[in-house]
């Protein structure tokens, strides 16, 4: 089976600009989320696979077709809901995803049939017949997730959907890309800034970091991983702290104004990290337990620095 | 993915032809325009000027009709090549209000609600979406000019029989011919200043502009340099012109720059007009915006 998304030094330039750096690597999962500050690529990325850039250097594959050579059958697969505004204000819901899907291909009957599925399915079956130009900010969103599975895509490509959503919407759009998830054997790339919406989605992680790439993670590993640390924010904490808590087995990550994460390994207590910092005179103004979560993946990749290959 | 299921379902059904999609954009702008009631008045007298040009005809081939109406002269009525020169001449002009109403909202609309990306990320290539709102238009301006010309042309067939159809067969290439460019370069260009222009009142005005303005520069050019060139950017001069050639006519329907402007120049001109169309429209037509710098 063809990975879901394939970086072959893929290098991007745009105005004069490199926005993307030689990016190499290989996604498998069906569903990805890519995450980055903002002006990391994430969109640019997607703009690429979609055909909308050429790559200057390197190719990016999906589902094994090459985004710049075959971009029409890649295109054929794809279901798209921009980040910005997309729609023609004057159309009804309903017929605006209709006439998406004739676009597409689908006969005039059923993209009819479709376009009212859809809007059903994601919860505006009530506001269909009104012009899309008046509907709210959240209608819009749920309105361009219609337009992008109305044609039954293969791969489903989703630019910071919960944009503008308040937390009751944003819960029912994640719920739905869920459900769209589970339902088919659909493909998601998912990019947002938002590291919930990605943690409740996807199955593996793109992190980009101006226009590199900073981590790719599987998060099923990790959560089958689920390590235990400790958030300590210290006073007097050194190296000599670091180095005894790692003589006990744990793993330590030093941040900036006294923060430490601390990995625990099985059998080594609490109590034993007190002891070492009464010892060094170290003072603990603030713990924290919990287990590896995307956020930690993220500040991690986020606080390391590049190399020259597209990684850091 | 049925509606009363309420769950997603990929589609697995037939798809319609490749090729055949652009006209998707065609169907759907159709149907926008004709729910403007001025649209259709504009429509309407676009093509109430054939009804004149019918009854002429009529009226030519009707002896008895002319004895009724007391003419003198058997040749007053007379449907020769300067007849559909006049027509097509009153049709070209029709055709010029229809798209300055009907070319500045095309793509203007997809472009100030950002549905480009929508169309492109489909299997739908930028020269299917120009393809499909040119569709529009030409299946339009080709309403008001070369096909009610030809069915003119067919009409008087008919009535006047003794052959008049073999000795005038001819004038159906110039008929056909002249249309099709008048038509593509106001298309492309309507086409163009939409892309280039988003607001839908600021296009039509801008698209008078773009006929009206070059032909005063052309003026004052040939005023200040005492040339006959500066009529090159008077595109309606350049396609009558070749519209008066074509027929073989006489220079009276032309002007006093006849026979000074070579009519090769005047094709130069209009098919220069839609080059640079479509290099607006390939700039402008993108799904992405890039910032230089």
């Amino acid at each position: 089976m063809n990975p879901t998304i394939e970086l072959n030094g893929l290098e991007v330039q745009l105005g004069g600009r490199t926005i993307l750096h030689g990016l190499t690597g290989v996604l498998k999962s069906r569903a990805i989320g890519l995450l980055g500050p903002n002006g990391a690529g994430k969109s640019t990325l997607i703009n690429t696979l979609l055909g909308f850039h050429s790559p200057s250097k390197g190719s990016t594959r999906v589902l094994g077709l090459d985004a710049h050579t075959s971009g029409k059958a890649l295109r054929s697969l794809v279901g798209y809901m921009p980040e910005n505004d997309a729609f023609i204000s004057k159309m009804s819901g309903v017929r605006f995803v209709r006439y998406m899907a004739e676009v597409s291909g689908l006969p005039a009957d059923q993209a009819m049939e479709r376009a009212h599925e859809a809007f059903v399915y994601v919860g505006l079956g009530e506001a269909r017949y009104r012009p899309v130009g008046t509907y709210s900010l959240g209608m819009k969103q749920l309105a361009k997730l219609a337009q992008a599975i109305a044609h039954g895509p293969k791969v489903l490509i989703l630019d910071e959907p919960t944009n503008g959503m308040d937390p009751p919407a944003r819960k029912r759009l994640i719920e739905l890309i869920r459900e769209i998830r589970e339902a088919s054997d659909i493909c998601l790339l998912l990019s947002s800034h938002l590291l919930r919406d990605v943690e409740e989605t996807c199955d593996e992680v793109l992190i980009l970091r101006n226009g590199q790439i900073a981590s790719i993670c599987n998060l099923v590993e990790e959560r089958r991983a689920n390590r235990k640390f400790l958030e300590l924010e210290t006073i007097g904490a050194e190296a000599s702290f670091t180095s005894t808590l790692e003589g006990l087995g744990c793993e330590c990550a030093v941040f900036t104004n006294g923060r430490i994460k601390v990995v625990m390994p099985d059998g080594v207590e609490i109590r034993e990290v007190f002891k070492v910092a009464a010892d060094r005179g170290v003072q603990i103004r603030r713990m924290n337990h919990r287990r590896d979560s995307l956020e930690d993946i993220f500040l991690n990749a986020m606080e390391q620095t590049g190399a020259p290959d597209g990684r850091i | 993915m049925a509606v009363y299921k309420r769950r997603y379902n990929s589609y697995s059904g037939s798809l319609t032809a490749g090729w055949s999609r652009f006209f998707v954009l065609t169907k759907y702008a159709f149907a926008e325009l004709f729910k403007s009631r001025f649209f259709v008045i504009l429509l309407v007298l676009c093509i109430v000027p054939c009804l004149f040009f019918a009854g002429y005809i009529f009226v030519a081939n009707n002896h008895t009709l002319q004895l009724l109406m007391q003419l003198r002269s058997a040749d007053f009525f007379k449907v020769e090549s300067q007849y559909f020169v006049f027509m097509m001449l009153s049709q070209t002009q029709a055709a010029f209000l229809l798209n300055c109403w009907v070319g500045p909202v095309l793509i203007a609309g997809d472009l100030s609600n950002g549905a480009l990306p929508l169309f492109l990320s489909r299997p739908f290539s930028r020269a299917d979406y120009v393809l499909g709102k040119l569709a529009v238009l030409g299946l339009l301006l080709s309403a008001v000019t070369w096909v009610p010309c030809l069915l003119l042309f067919s009409l008087q067939s008919g009535l006047a029989m003794d052959g008049w159809i073999w000795s005038h067969l001819w004038m159906v290439v110039p008929i056909v011919l002249c249309s099709a460019i008048w038509i593509l370069m106001l298309s492309l260009l309507s086409l163009a200043v939409s892309a280039w222009v988003k607001l839908r009142i600021v296009a039509t005005g801008v698209t008078f502009i773009l006929f009206y303005v070059p032909t005063g520069l052309g003026e004052m050019f040939n005023v200040i340099m005492g040339s006959k060139w500066g009529m090159l950017l008077n595109f309606s001069y350049m396609f009558r012109l070749i519209l008066v050639k074509a027929f073989r006519e006489r220079e009276g329907l032309v002007g006093r720059a006849w026979d000074e402007i070579p009519v090769p120049a005047a094709w130069g001109v209009l098919i220069l007009v839609c080059l640079l169309s479509l290099v607006i429209l390939n700039a402008r037509l993108r799904a992405r915006e890039t910032v230089r710098g």
